[in-house]
């Protein structure tokens, strides 16, 4: 997985991408314990190109498939053998995510990674099987601050979904 | 609930525990090969067949 996060962070320093953070499970994997995935999630800033105000993912798909000859499968690239996906924020969470994501550094290569409460409130965003079990992971490891989660949930109007998944999988009756 | 699965469950916990407290890089590289069974369970001849019936 370096040699992928090599190859992000070269199209970071290239210019095809703004900021960059990794999220799902590889991110979760930061705060908790290995769990399996077949792929890596990469949230990414874009800049619209001159002149355009729409924003593309094409200028990632010509450096890495058309320039790199990195192999695509369905939404993913594979980099240095991990299926990428790469996901332009969708909205202010998600903006968020990526600019407040954590510098870390993976025996010498730098990468970003999401905070565990910005996890936490996507995944409940999502709202999928698996997003609940990774909150529930997030809450028995007591990794999350409770203070900066509440502001999160707050700002972006997740607070009667956080008040749902308490009532169905943590209030006992 | 009994002694002994309560000893399991206690086992459990600190073996998850430890894991969390793995640095970030050597989390990756069992993570890399939590993929690589999870890509050989799925391509087993047994689970293709399964699939197809």
């Amino acid at each position: 997985m370096k040699a992928t996060l090599q190859v992000i962070n070269q199209m970071q320093a290239d210019g095809v991408i703004g900021q960059y953070a990794i999220g799902g499970a590889v991110g979760a994997t930061f705060y908790l314990e290995p769990s399996a995935t077949l792929d890596i999630d990469i949230f990414v800033s874009l800049q619209a190109r001159p002149g355009s105000l729409l924003l593309s993912l094409q200028p990632l798909y010509d450096y890495l498939v058309t320039g790199r000859k990195y192999a695509q499968q369905g939404e993913y690239i594979v980099v240095e053998g991990w299926p990428v996906q790469f996901l332009p924020p969708g909205d202010a969470l998600g903006e968020e995510a990526i600019a407040q994501a954590i510098a870390t550094d993976i025996e010498g290569v730098p990468a970003r990674v999401m905070t565990a409460e910005h996890l936490v409130a996507l995944a409940l965003q999502l709202g999928r099987g698996k997003d609940f079990s990774r909150l529930l992971q997030f809450i028995e490891a007591g990794v999350l601050d409770a203070t900066r989660l509440d502001q999160i949930l707050t700002r972006f109007h997740l607070l009667a979904k956080w008040e749902d998944f308490g009532d169905k999988f943590l209030r006992k009756s | 609930m009994s002694d002994f699965m309560r000893k399991v469950l206690a086992s459990k916990r600190e073996t998850r525990k430890r894991l969390v407290e793995l640095p970030f890089a050597q989390k990756l590289v069992l993570l890399e090969k939590l993929r690589d069974r999870s890509l050989l369970i799925a391509s087993s001849p047994l689970r293709q067949q399964h699939r197809h019936s």
